[in-house]
This record gives structure tokens, sequence and C-alpha cells, in this order.
């Protein structure tokens, strides 16, 4: 994934211009294109009808749901599901210690994640490989088997049920490093080199070159990280134990219950619960396909 | 958004929001009980905490009982948190192993996950037994539960519930069938199947895994069973294999579904397309919610007698609790008669005590006394059984799950004795 | 074709080499290794701390038979790994987990690569269609499991009414032993498409338009210009899919346990949901340790093999 390939024009870091565009297969039979719209077509039904089901079963009634099976939409319409979500849950509450605990810990991974894939693209050090492996190493691991080992060293630092308890084991990830590293190294040097020219060091380097040209994959990353955290329901809820600390997903467990099950209030609070997230991703969007001209993963 | 400059700004915020709340202190304590007298009042609160894993629409009749005994008691305040039964199971051991944790909780829905706790000496041997309101009155409450939770003679939980399974029958069905009423005896229960199948309805629902056991009760029906009392597998003898076989039948001409998870059996007789059901008091309100012309009754009278299922769900009090006294007063007013009777009234539950069966109102609570009336004969499934956990997931569930689908009853009975005979100890 | 194996081992070497140059005006060279470990240090402390060390105890609880809050821990070498050998629920889950991982990781790639390969223009269609796919991703686990439980349900699904409707008759997908772990393959695969296209995505838009240009000269069309210019060019990226898809395919959990718990008849069951049950069902904290390790090698394993395989495929 270095630049060595790249005919002259490209390594010189000439700019690449406009939009990068592939072109066009030559004389694409009608058919060919037709067939692969039909398939995408497909493909973008199955992606949605569960979705579908999902935010229309928040408003269908328990009755409606067991009647009519094998309808999408709901017969008889009801907001008991969102009242229920509103009524039953101190919700601004739950909603406010997720983006604490999703948003802090985000920010604090793409941070470090991203220094730290610097330093195992960019900087010849000895010891770099060998760190990385064992970075990915730590992935091979399931967490389940890390969990108590985790909590017994949380107690003994007295971390238990605190805000940096919280976030701190989470601020790195081995994913987002592999990640941000394999963005890295297709930077062409060249860029790095002229700034060394003038007198920058690797934290200039890393800042003004390297990040701003890695807008993609840290766009991506910040989706992915703060989907993870916002969904994570087991973290909080063993490492914390006070109420007050409680996301959003303890509270919508709260609904499904070993017997019985509300499912309109449960359908509700998970509609509710994908709205910050496809805001994020709407928001990333921009990043995360078009700039990728200017620098991809080679 | 620049990202180049921001992101340093943004890790900036993120630290220092980091380092106030950790000053500030992240965790609140629950707030205390509204003091009467204001801050001149001498008694100290005791503040209790709880878990228990009670999710879903049966929620409202604990978090009331939890509200009266607040409400009702000046010097203890009691905080329940509700989790799901497994987060509770990743989450709970780890925190009574190191002393942290709530002081009480429902560790499992499993009544025979009191083994599992005493083996790390995490629970509190309970001895505030006795008459009288401050005290247990452990003779008074469900024998079966007791002997649960009662371990080389000291006790360790009392039943938070306490549940029976009856038939749950769908009246517009049976109508339509040309039925009377319920199947009083097991022989008309599989008649009455038969007959109610057809058109997309099963005569009977029943669910394999993942749910409260139905198929022991149909096992008890025929007199057969699954363990003796030294713990060795009777699932191989001739009755069991008699019985597991004509119930076996029955699933191969379809009058039971097959390989259903305890859900997906109550979504089935929800949907109006199954004429009947072995459930708890729990889903008599969903089902009248989802419109079904519901009936309760007995479930048939088996050849040895009356017999069904009971569960209970343990309610215990951690070894590392700072009041172990409040906690037991706590423990006894929750098994107390006013407690239990406003939790069956609200609930559909039976109460825990077996001395408020004469009680009007209770009586008066159709669903109550149904259930309820059901005690006496209902009986816990694997109870004392070393293991059971491990019994159920890889010797009985297989079992049942095989035969439904076609396999030799005889052999897979055999195998799966064999697998409990090596789970239990057995010997011989 | 050496360019590409640097991505993963010897990049600090290549970047020795040109940094060299440069280097010798600046005053950074002797401490390189200091500003390396200097830019590592947050990440790698926090993750030899909180991760790094339980992943070491977590071992040593293997050799034990490990009971939470057991004031003496009884001591068993290796035991539970000789238990595990001779355990046939252990090889039924490492059957399931081979399965499940290669079945959704070759569809995955396949499948991640023809939408991404489809969805390359930017128009505002292209863009709609990706954030289509790529939604599943995002939604909770638990909430995909519920969805698509109840979708599948043989008598009250939406998707057996449509079969009926359509004159079939419904099938048990979830309850029939043979038809369950395809089902759950599918749902996953479902689910992670959209993140696999996003990657492969990234990837086809950083090979140059020249190259295909030079292609289409030389007379090549559809799937030589894929065979011969596109798949080589985004190798490396193949293999950060691929690698990432392995190792958390063989590590699948939450929506195998939400959907199915590993029935019915322990055909779902999968490794770590035989480590989960063991563990924290019947409380065999040590056990469910070496299960873990036994998985860790299997993964290493196969992450080796990809390694290997991107590396020194010669396509071209």
């Amino acid at each position: 994934m270095s630049t060595e390939t790249l005919p002259a024009a490209a390594r010189r870091g000439a700019p690449l211009r406009g939009p990068l565009r592939t072109p066009r297969r030559p004389a694409a039979p009608a058919l060919r294109g037709t067939l692969k719209w039909l398939l995408l077509g497909v493909g973008v039904v199955v992606a949605v009808v569960p979705f579908v089901w999902m935010v229309a079963g928040s408003f269908r009634t328990e009755a409606d749901l067991f009647a009519n099976p094998a309808s999408l939409l709901p017969s008889e319409w009801t907001l008991h599901g969102y009242q229920g979500i509103w009524e039953e849950l101190p919700f601004l509450r739950l909603i406010a210690n997720s983006f604490i605990f999703a948003g802090v810990t985000t920010v604090l991974c793409l941070v470090f994640d991203s220094m730290c894939a610097y330093a195992l693209a960019r900087i010849p050090f000895r010891g770099a490989t060998l760190c990385f492996w064992l970075v990915l190493a730590t992935l091979m691991i399931p967490f389940q088997v890390t969990l108590i080992p985790v909590f017994i060293e949380l107690f003994d630092l007295g971390w238990l049920n605190t805000y940096h308890g919280l976030i701190v084991p989470r601020a790195t990830s081995a994913f987002g490093i592999f990640l941000l590293r394999q963005f890295f190294l297709s930077v062409p040097r060249e860029l790095d080199e002229a700034a060394r020219i003038d007198g920058a060091g690797h934290l200039r380097i890393y800042a003004r070159i390297i990040l701003p040209l890695a807008k993609p994959a840290l766009a991506t990353l910040a989706v992915l990280h703060f989907m993870n955290l916002w969904n994570d329901l087991l973290w909080p809820l063993v490492m914390t134990s006070s109420t007050d600390m409680r996301t959003l997903p303890a509270g919508l467990t709260l609904f499904g219950g070993q017997h019985i099950t509300d499912h309109a209030v449960l359908l509700a609070g998970a509609t509710i619960s994908l709205l910050p997230l496809a805001l994020a991703f709407a928001l990333a969007q921009k990043y995360f396909v078009a700039g990728v001209a200017t620098t991809g993963l080679k | 958004m620049r990202i180049a400059r921001s992101l340093p700004a943004a890790a900036a915020l993120a630290a220092v929001t980091l380092t106030l709340t950790a000053c500030g202190g992240g965790a609140d304590d629950p707030p205390d009980a509204a003091e009467p007298g204001g801050p001149s009042e001498p008694t100290e609160v005791v503040e209790l905490t709880m878990l228990t894993g009670f999710t879903g629409g049966d929620r409202g009749a604990y978090e009331d009982l939890v509200a009266t005994f607040n409400e009702t008691h000046d010097t203890i305040h009691v905080t329940m948190e509700i989790q799901p039964w497994d987060t509770i199971a990743q989450s709970l051991p780890a925190a009574w192993a190191t002393g942290q944790g709530p002081d009480l909780a429902t560790p499992s829905f499993d009544p025979n996950i009191i083994a599992k706790y005493l083996e790390t000496d995490s629970l509190l041997a309970l001895d505030a037994i006795g008459d009288g309101e401050e005290q247990i009155n452990a003779d008074k409450l469900a024998p079966a539960a007791i002997d649960a939770f009662t371990v080389d003679g000291t006790l360790y939980a009392v039943p938070a519930n306490v549940a029976t399974l009856q038939l749950y029958y769908n009246k517009a069905l049976f109508d339509a069938a040309g039925l009377d009423g319920p199947p009083a005896t097991v022989d008309e229960f599989r008649e009455y199947a038969k007959q109610l199948t057809g058109d997309g309805v099963y005569g009977l629902s029943v669910g394999e895994r993942e749910t409260i056991q139905m198929w022991p009760i149909l096992q008890w029906l025929d007199g057969a069973d699954i363990v003796d009392d030294a713990g060795c597998s009777v699932l191989d003898s001739e009755a069991s294999i008699e019985s597991l076989s004509t119930w076996a039948g029955l699933v191969k001409e379809q009058v039971m579904p097959v390989g259903l998870t305890g859900a997906e059996s109550d979504s089935l007789f929800a949907a109006g397309q199954a004429a009947m059901q072995l459930n708890g008091p729990w889903a008599a309100a969903g089902y009248l919610e989802a419109g079904i012309d519901l009936g309760v009754a007995p479930v048939p009278t088996g050849v040895d007698g009356d017999v069904t299922l009971a569960s209970t769900v343990p309610l215990a009090i951690s070894a590392g609790t700072e009041h172990p006294a409040e906690a037991q007063q706590f423990l006894a007013w929750w098994t107390g008669p006013e407690a239990q009777r406003q939790f069956a009234l609200a609930s559909g539950f039976p109460p825990v005590r077996t001395d408020l069966a004469d009680d009007a109102e209770l009586n008066a609570n159709e669903v109550v006394s149904a259930f309820a009336a059901a005690l006496p004969s209902a009986r816990l499934y694997l109870q004392g059984v070393p293991n059971a956990s491990r019994v159920d997931a890889e010797a009985y569930i297989p079992l049942i799950a095989q035969i439904t689908r076609g396999d030799d009853v005889a052999q897979a009975a055999g195998v799966a004795s064999a697998t409990l005979n090596g789970l239990t100890g057995c010997e011989g | 074709m050496s360019a590409h194996a640097t991505s993963l081992s010897s990049a600090p070497s290549a970047a020795a080499g040109s940094a060299a140059p440069g280097g010798r005006r600046g005053r950074r060279r002797p401490s390189a290794a200091a500003a390396g470990w200097l830019f590592a240090a947050p990440s790698l402390t926090i993750l030899g701390v909180f991760v790094a060390w339980p992943i070491v105890q977590s071992f040593r609880y293997s050799l034990y038979d490990w009971r939470i809050g057991a004031k003496v821990q009884e001591w068993v070498g290796l035991g539970n790994y000789a238990a595990l050998v001779e355990e046939r629920l252990f090889w039924n889950a490492l059957r399931v987990t081979l399965v499940f991982s290669a079945v959704s990781v070759v569809a995955q790639m396949v499948l991640g690569y023809a939408a991404a390969a489809a969805l390359q223009r930017d128009s505002w269609l292209t863009k709609a269609v990706r954030s289509v796919f790529f939604f599943p991703t995002v939604v909770a686990l638990a909430t995909i499991g519920l969805v698509w439980r109840f979708l599948l349900d043989p008598n009250i699904g939406l998707l057996g009414g449509v079969v009926e409707w359509l004159g079939g008759e419904p099938v048990a997908w979830l309850q029939d032993p043979d038809l369950a772990l395809p089902t759950v393959i599918a749902v996953s695969v479902w689910k992670n498409l959209g993140f696999t296209m996003i990657i492969l995505l990234a990837g086809l838009k950083g090979v140059p338009a020249h190259l295909y240009e030079a292609a289409a000269l030389d007379g090549a069309q559809g799937w030589q210009v894929t065979r011969h210019v596109t798949l080589p060019s985004i190798r490396p990226t193949l293999l950060l899919a691929a690698v990432m898809l392995t190792v958390s395919s063989l590590q699948v959990f939450d929506l195998v346990y939400v959907m199915t718990k590993g029935g019915p008849l322990n055909t779902t069951d999968t490794l770590v949901t035989m480590l989960v049950r063991e563990g924290f069902e019947y409380f065999d904290i040590g056990y469910a340790s070496a299960v873990a390790w036994a998985l860790f090698i299997i993964i290493l394993l196969a992450s080796a093999l990809q390694m290997r395989f991107f590396r020194y495929n010669d396509v071209d």
C-alpha cells in the first residue's frame, strides 16, 4: 500500500483531477446495466424492509401485531410505544449519559488511535512491527473473557462507578489503529518530505498533513466507534452501578421481558435510539465518500 | 469541519470534561428518602439497593411493591434497579465476590442458582426467621420454594415470586370444534388437542427451549419423570419412554409445533393459531389484549392425580451487605400478607404465602385464584439436582428436540440418561 | 508486488529509507524512537493496562479451576484444555464457527465488492443507495435480532406470510436444525455488508484513473479489467477487510445469541456462545478462558494464512 507502483505523475503528488472518475466500461450492454440495477433494487428492498417493519411496528398495537403478521404497516395506529418510552424512562438523562460516554470516548479514540497509527506508519522506530502485531493480537480474544479481569482491575484502582472508569479503558481501539495505519501508509511520502524540508517536526506533519488527508478514514472511524459505544449495553452496566449513569441501551432493555414484551415500546425505543446514529452517518457521508480522491486506501 | 484543528481542540475539551466529572464524583447516590421533620430529623435512613431481572410487562407490580415499602417505612429506603437476566449473570457474581454490588438481588430466574452463589460464599444466611411481622415467616411460605432455597438446614433466600402453570385455552376455537369445556383428564387432553388441530391451528402450543419448561408436565401427567431422588435419570424407564413416545407422536401429527422458544410458543397462542397452552399467570393480560377469548383451567388430571410445574425466583441478600438486619426486614415484609396481597392482585401471580387461601379479595380475582389453586400440587423442575442448568441444556432439551423431530425415542432417552447421570454424578 | 507486501510488516523500514534524506537536515533522527513511542504512548498504555493485562489474566484463569471470589483457586494446569479436546460440544462449536466465518466472510467480500463497484460513481442516487446498505450496520444487534426473529417466525412472521400469500408453505427458518445456521449467516451478512462495502469503496476510490485508461487502450474489458487492474490495486484494502471480517466473525456472539442462543440442537452454537454459557451460566470461568485461548490460536492461524494469501497471490 505504498505509492511506488504509481506512475511518476501521481507520485509527484500532482493534484489528482476532480472527483476520481472511473471510466465507463467500454460498450457495456444495456442488459448488464439493467441487471445491475435490478440486483441493487433487490438489495435495497432486503436492506430496507426490516427497518420499515421496525419503525411501523413501533406504531402498532399488540393485537394488531399478532393478528396481522404478514402486513408491514399498522392497521391501527397508536402512539402508545412512544408514550411508554417517555413516561417510563428518565429519557433525557439516559440520552445525556449515552452522549457523554459515546461522544467523549469517540473523540479520545480518534486522537489516540491516529497518534499511534501515525507512529506505526510514519516513524521508523525499533519495535514498531512487534508493537503493531501485539496491538492486532488484542483483537483476537473475545472481550467476554476479559470482562471479569477488567472488572477486578477497575475495582482495585477504585475506578468502578466513575466516568473515567467508564471512558478511559475504551479510549483507544486496536481496530482504529489498524485502519488508520493502513490509510496513513497510502499518503504520499513526498508531502511529508516537503514539509520536513520546511522544518516541520512530526507533530506538525501529523496535524497539518496527515490528518486532513485522512478525513474519510477518520470520519468512517468516528461513525463506527460512536455507533459501537452508543449501542453498548454490557460495559456500562458492568462497570457502573449507579442508576444515574445508565445509558440508553440499559433503559431500553426494560421493555423486553422474559415472559412479556411490549413490542411497540421496544421498537419505539429502538427507533429513537437509531436517530443520532443516522444523523452521525449522514454528517460523515460527505467525508468518507467524497474526499477519498486525494488519498485512498491503495 | 476542519478536522486538523478541531480534533485537538475536541480532545482538550474531552479531557477537561473527563477531569471535571471525575473531580465532581461521577456517581450520584440515589436520593435519600424525604425525611419528615426536615434536617433536624435524628433518625438515619438506611439505604438499600436491590437488583432484579423483572423486565418487560411484569415490571409494574414489583415496582409498586417497592414503592409501597418505601412509603410505609420511614427508616429504610430501597432502590430497585432492573436489568435483563443475562446481564445480571455477567455482572453480579463478580460484584458480589468483591464485596460490591447491591444489597439484595434476584440472581437468576432459576432457583438452582443458589448453589452456585454459595460456592463463593456470596449469600447471607437468613436468621431473622420466625413469627410476626418483623420476621420471615418461613413456615408459611410455599414449601417447594423454601426447600429449594434451604441448603444444609440454612435458608438463603425467599421466593420473590412463585408461579404455577395452568391451562390456557381459546374458547372460540373450542366452540368451533364443538367442545364444551376444557379437558379434565390427560386422555381427554390428548383427544381434544387432536380434535382442535387443523386449518393452520395447532391443538397444543409448547416451547422447547428458552422457556419455562412445559414438557415435564406432559411427562408427569403420565406418571413418568426425569430424575429420581438419588439424582439418577429415569428418562429411559418404560413409563417414560411410553409417555414421551405418545407426545412425540402428537408432534408428528402436527398437533403440537416443533422447536419453538417460549416466546414463539406464546406468540402462536396469542395469534389464535393454537387452541391450548400451558403457561403462567403473566401471560393472561397479554392474551386478553391480543383479543383472545381466553379461558384458564387447571391442568388436566394426570394418572397420579393433579400435578403442574412451579417456578420460583430467589430473592437473596449479599453476604457483604452493611445492613443485614434491615435487608432481612425487607424480605420479611415482601413475603408478608399485605405485600403478597397487593402483589397478587396486581400481577395475577399466586401469593407466595400459603395462609392466604381464604382471603376473599384474592379468591374473587379469577387469575390469582386459578393459579393459586394449583400450588399444593405443583412441583419444581429438577429441584435440588446437581448441575441442573447443564442437565437442562445438555440432556433434557436435546432429548425433546430430537424426539420431536422424529428420532427414535428409546435411543434418544438412553443417550439423555447417560448424559444426565454423568452430570449429576449418579452412581449405578 | 513487494510494495503491497510492505503494507503490514516492513513499512517502517521502507519509510526509513525515504525519510533518511530529509532527516539529515532535521534534528529528529536520533529521537525517532522517542518520537515513535511518544506518539504511540497513550494508546499503548491504555491497551496495555486495560486490554493486554486482562488478556494475560484470562490465560492465567484458564490454568485453574477458576471460581470467582474463591479464596484459593485450584490449579489444574492444562486440565481445562484437555477437557476441551474431549468435549463433543467444543468440536461442534468449532465446526459451526468455522463454517460461519468462511461463508460469511466470502459472501461479504464478494457482495461487498460488487456493491462497492456498482456504486462507485458519486451521484445522489448512488449515495442514497449506499446509505441504505450501510444502515443495517448501524442498528443495535439486540434490535436486529428481535426484528429478524419476528420476521422469520414460521407462524406469525412477515416472511412466512408472504410465502403463504404466494401459495407456499412457511419455512421454519430458525427452528429447523438444518436451516438455522444458514439463516443466521444470511442475517449476519445482511447486517455487515454495508461495513465491508464502505471499506472497499474507499479503496476503489483510490485507484488512479489512468490505470483504467491504459487497460482500455490495451483492449481489456469488464472482468479482465477487474482481474488485472482493480483487484491488484486494492489488494491492501482487501486484506484489511478480509482480516477484520475474519477476526470478528470467528468471535461472533451477539447476533447468534439474540436469534437462537446456540440452538436448535446446538446447530448454531459458536465458540463464543459456548464460552459465555460455560463462564456465566455454569460459572466455570477457567474452562471458558481455555475455550477463548483455543479460539485465539485459531484466529491467529487464520490471520496469518490470510496475510500469506494476499501477499503472495500473484494475480497480475
